[in-house]
């Protein structure tokens, strides 16, 4: 008998991501029928350009404006406007490099754009890009000297480290603490306001053996929306770490994950998930709750499970959706992913030809934003703006019932994913209940 | 029971639609009237009576048949059946999306980024190193002395007991473009590394069914001169990266006065790897015509010459199969890799990473270009390269997908003044 079993993709819900790749261009990918389709490539920004290719990038999601930023391995970091591929500015951010030759020693190795904003500023964004030795450099660009390549209002730079190179770095939802780690870099934490570092990280104790191994952190996130004192970081020694700076500078709870270096990570909102992916092209999600509190009978630092499918290599970037139980990931085999959190199933693939490096999703996307948009000839951008932030209000107003909506339509969710409406609904003060709750399911 | 009935059924019941139906109903309906119901020839006990009875029902089957015959040849004269194909698992293999369009600009963009740019644009000439395991015997050391003679400008060098890493730095201070570790196990070579230098890619393949030159019939020695290349079938993006990788690893500007020609199959995912010697002859044609009244007026007074091919395989032989394609170089422990094979990929048996022209049509393949200009369309040779290929058992496993490759090769190559895109529609 011929081995032969088809797996099918069931498509995913409307959606849009963007990538990008080692040939400089940013591809956009849609998925717009309504219950399920499949996602497309529907427009390529940029030419082919070695040079330019694109280490990171990062979405300010807005309802209104949003900016997406890119840095290219020439150190530059462009903003461009997410809705049509419009270059806004490009600003020269490898630091004040005497020369372009140390520049292209020194390539950007993250890059974070600021979400807060204040829509009748003149600012278009303000960024935040650490080079690989360690320069990290806080920018704002203005929107009308864009082209002078002039960065105005508060502009700070402070060194993270003198040895190693940074891998990573992250900003936590209050956008207030950014965290640095790296190839022999400790991960370390930031106060971005006043540029101090507030806490570093230390090695885990020798083992028995007392061998000890350097530090070389691949990838990290913050484990909470609101609260920055839970940090999970990824070593190349295929271990999850989960750091809370409250209490020690140890790892509270470290998992070792497969063989294979970690190098993604990405945070779920419910607050206590995590997804992780390797350079083998293992992609799984754990559980990073501790157990201090004693009445749950929970594994620190659980594996919930592993995204099994056809991905063949190393993942370079992964995202959750805000809103939509969905994660997007990337990487070295060219497939932009998008996988159901729940059911841990494939929804769709995308094949994007090059090594892709980054990936954002646009979590403001719907389908009737495109009809209307289309309706609405003459300015489909502004128009695209007003219909987000219409719809943005309409969300405000029935977040509670539409969230219980969607909630109750998934069949097979998980006992995690009632955890996060309850969660939303009622605040921080339930750990006990949400423990409870549990409880009397498990009875 | 069906042929029996088959058997029967013109005598019983001539066909509809028959012309001389007319007549053998009043024949039947005579013998119908002598013999109300019908006898067999069994039943009659005279013997010469019996005799005749059977010879006319003998004679009347024949006639039929004849005729039935006739019918069908007619039939097929008008229009020709339609041939039947076969369902193989080539040509019943899943589409696959990242197959190589000649189109894409993208493509091109990338080629010129990667890091076989520089040798393939013959801005730096290919140097390789060959190395083995640490513990290298058996087949090994005449496995690399053969490779050595078959890759040009390579040097062996001995492995001692350093580390991998270190050797890819000593190579790397040496300007070597290319590493080629050699991998025994039980005294018989089963894994190739082959490593681009200065920064990766690694490929991983395993190695079988290794032949070497001394086991092959008739074999014969090669020349120093820079071979020829054939890449065959490497037609998606992961195929197109290690087709020039390994292309990579010969001199672009192979001397055609040699007539050696090195020759990389893929076919469901393996890489069969041969090493000819060709010669030319002129050879008269024996023009067998149907009418021979013509031949023996025109073509007797002057032969047709012809120039065929003739081939030498120069071992060695063997396959290879990639397990992994490594981003950078050798690192086993921190290593990010392009492309892995796990076993939950293999979903269907139909399912192939390199696949094969079947899916990637000949024009469109013939106009790709990373590999245009590279190989010398040696005339009528490579059709007869392809069969050459096979020992029996190869052709068991490769099916039809090897002639098809042959065909459309040498229609592509015998017309003369062939353009080479066209003719490079045989490495794909």
């Amino acid at each position: 008998m011929p081995r032969t079993s088809v797996v099918e993709s069931p498509g995913c819900p409307p959606l849009r991501a963007l990538t990008t790749d080692i040939l400089g261009l940013i591809k956009v990918v849609e998925a717009r029928t309504k219950p399920a389709g499949v996602a497309k490539v529907v427009e390529t920004w940029g030419t082919p350009d070695a040079p330019r290719a694109v280490l990171a990038a990062s979405l300010a999601d807005r309802a209104v404006d949003p900016v997406l930023a890119v840095a290219r391995k020439n150190g530059v970091v462009e903003l461009l406007n997410p809705l049509n591929g419009e270059t806004l500015a490009g600003v020269k951010a490898a630091g004040p490099a005497p020369a372009d030759s140390s520049a292209g020693e020194d390539p950007l190795a993250t890059l974070h754009l600021f979400r807060r904003h204040a829509p009748d500023s003149f600012m278009l964004g303000t960024f935040l890009t650490c080079t690989e030795k360690g320069k990290a450099h806080v920018k704002s660009v203005a929107k009308e000297n864009a082209s002078s390549d002039m960065a105005v209002g508060p502009s700070s730079s402070w060194d993270v480290s003198n040895s190693g190179t940074v891998q990573f770095s992250s900003v936590d939802a209050g956008e207030s603490y950014a965290m640095f780690g790296g190839k022999g870099i400790e991960v370390n934490l930031w106060d971005i306001t006043s540029c101090s570092k507030i806490w570093s990280a230390k090695s885990p104790r020798g083992n028995s053996l007392q061998i000890f191994t350097a530090p070389w952190f691949t990838a990290g996130t913050f484990l909470c929306k609101d609260d920055h004192r839970k940090i999970v970081a990824c070593t190349n020694n295929h271990q999850v770490r989960l750091y809370d700076t409250a209490s020690q500078r140890r790892p509270v709870i470290s998992v070792d994950f497969r063989e294979s270096p970690i190098k993604a990570v990405a945070e779920d909102p419910n607050g206590h998930a995590v997804y992780v992916g390797t350079g083998r092209g293992d992609l799984a999600s754990f559980d990073m709750r501790t157990v201090h509190s004693g009445t749950l009978p929970l594994f620190p630092g659980k594996l919930l499970g592993c995204f099994v499918g056809k991905c063949s290599g190393s993942i370079r970037s992964i995202v959750r959706h805000p809103e939509l139980p969905l994660i997007a990931s990337c990487g070295l085999d060219s497939y932009l992913r998008i996988w159901d959190t729940n059911t841990r199933q494939l929804l769709s693939a995308v094949f994007l030809k090059q090594h892709l490096t980054a990936v954002v999703i646009d979590s403001h996307f719907s389908t009737e934003e495109l009809e209307e948009s289309k309706s609405k000839q003459p300015d489909p951008v502004e128009a695209e703006a007003e219909v987000r932030k219409e719809r943005k209000e309409k969300k405000n107003r029935m977040s509670e019932a539409d969230e219980d909506g969607t909630r109750m339509l998934d069949h097979d969710d998980s006992d995690a994913e009632m955890h996060t409406s309850k969660r939303k609904k009622s605040g921080e003060k339930n750990k006990g209940m949400k423990k409870k709750s549990k409880k009397q399911q498990v009875a | 029971m069906a042929k029996e009935r088959k058997r029967r059924q013109p005598a019983d019941a001539p066909p509809p639609g028959d012309d001389d139906e007319g007549r053998d109903h009043r024949r039947e309906k005579k013998l119908r009237k002598e013999r109300p119901d019908p006898v067999l020839p069994s039943q009659i006990k005279n013997k010469d009576k019996r005799k005749e009875v059977h010879a006319k029902l003998k004679r009347e089957k024949k006639a039929q048949k004849r005729k039935l015959a006739r019918e069908r040849g007619q039939a097929a004269q008008r229009a020709p059946p339609e041939k039947q194909v076969p369902r193989t698992i080539e040509n019943t293999r899943e589409p696959d999306e990242t197959v190589c369009r000649p189109d894409d600009q993208e493509l091109f963009a990338g080629n010129d980024a990667d890091e076989f740019n520089a040798v393939l644009k013959q801005q730096t000439t290919p140097k390789v190193l060959i190395t083995t395991c640490r513990f290298n015997s058996g087949k090994g050391p005449a496995f690399i002395e053969e490779l050595m003679q078959v890759i040009p400008n390579s040097c062996y060098v001995k492995r001692g007991t350093y580390e991998l890493k270190k050797i890819v730095e000593y190579a790397n201070n040496r300007d070597f473009t290319s590493l080629v570790v050699v991998h025994t196990n039980r005294r018989e070579p089963d894994a190739l590394l082959i490593i681009n230098l200065p920064d990766g890619p690694t490929a991983h393949f395993k190695l079988s069914k290794l032949i070497l030159r001394k086991d092959i019939k008739n074999h014969g020695n090669p020349t120093s001169h820079k071979p020829e290349l054939v890449l065959n079938n490497f037609t998606t993006r992961l195929g197109h990266r290690v087709g020039r990788m390994i292309q990579s690893l010969f001199p672009q500007d192979p001397n055609f006065r040699g007539r050696r020609v090195v020759t990389f199959h893929n076919q469901r995912d393996y890489i069969f790897f041969r090493h000819h010697r060709y010669i030319f002859e002129m050879k008269e044609n024996k023009n067998f015509s149907k009418d021979k009244k013509a031949k023996t007026s025109e073509s007797k007074s002057q032969p047709e010459k012809q120039v065929i091919c003739r081939l030498q395989e120069c071992g060695p032989r063997f396959t290879l199969k990639l397990l992994t394609l490594q981003h950078g170089t050798f690192d086993t422990k921190n290593g990010e890799y392009e492309w892995v094979h796990k076993p939950d990929m293999d979903t269907s048996r139909r399912r192939f990473f390199f696949p094969n022209m079947s899916c990637c049509p000949q024009d469109v393949s013939s106009n790709l270009l990373p590999y245009k200009g590279r190989y010398h369309p040696t005339a009528m040779g490579l059709h007869l390269i392809v069969p050459a290929l096979l020992s029996i058992q190869e052709l068991i496993i490769a099916g039809p997908m090897f002639f098809k490759a042959a065909i459309a090769s040498s229609c592509a190559v015998t017309a003369p003044g062939s353009s080479y895109s066209r003719a490079s529609a045989c490495y794909y």
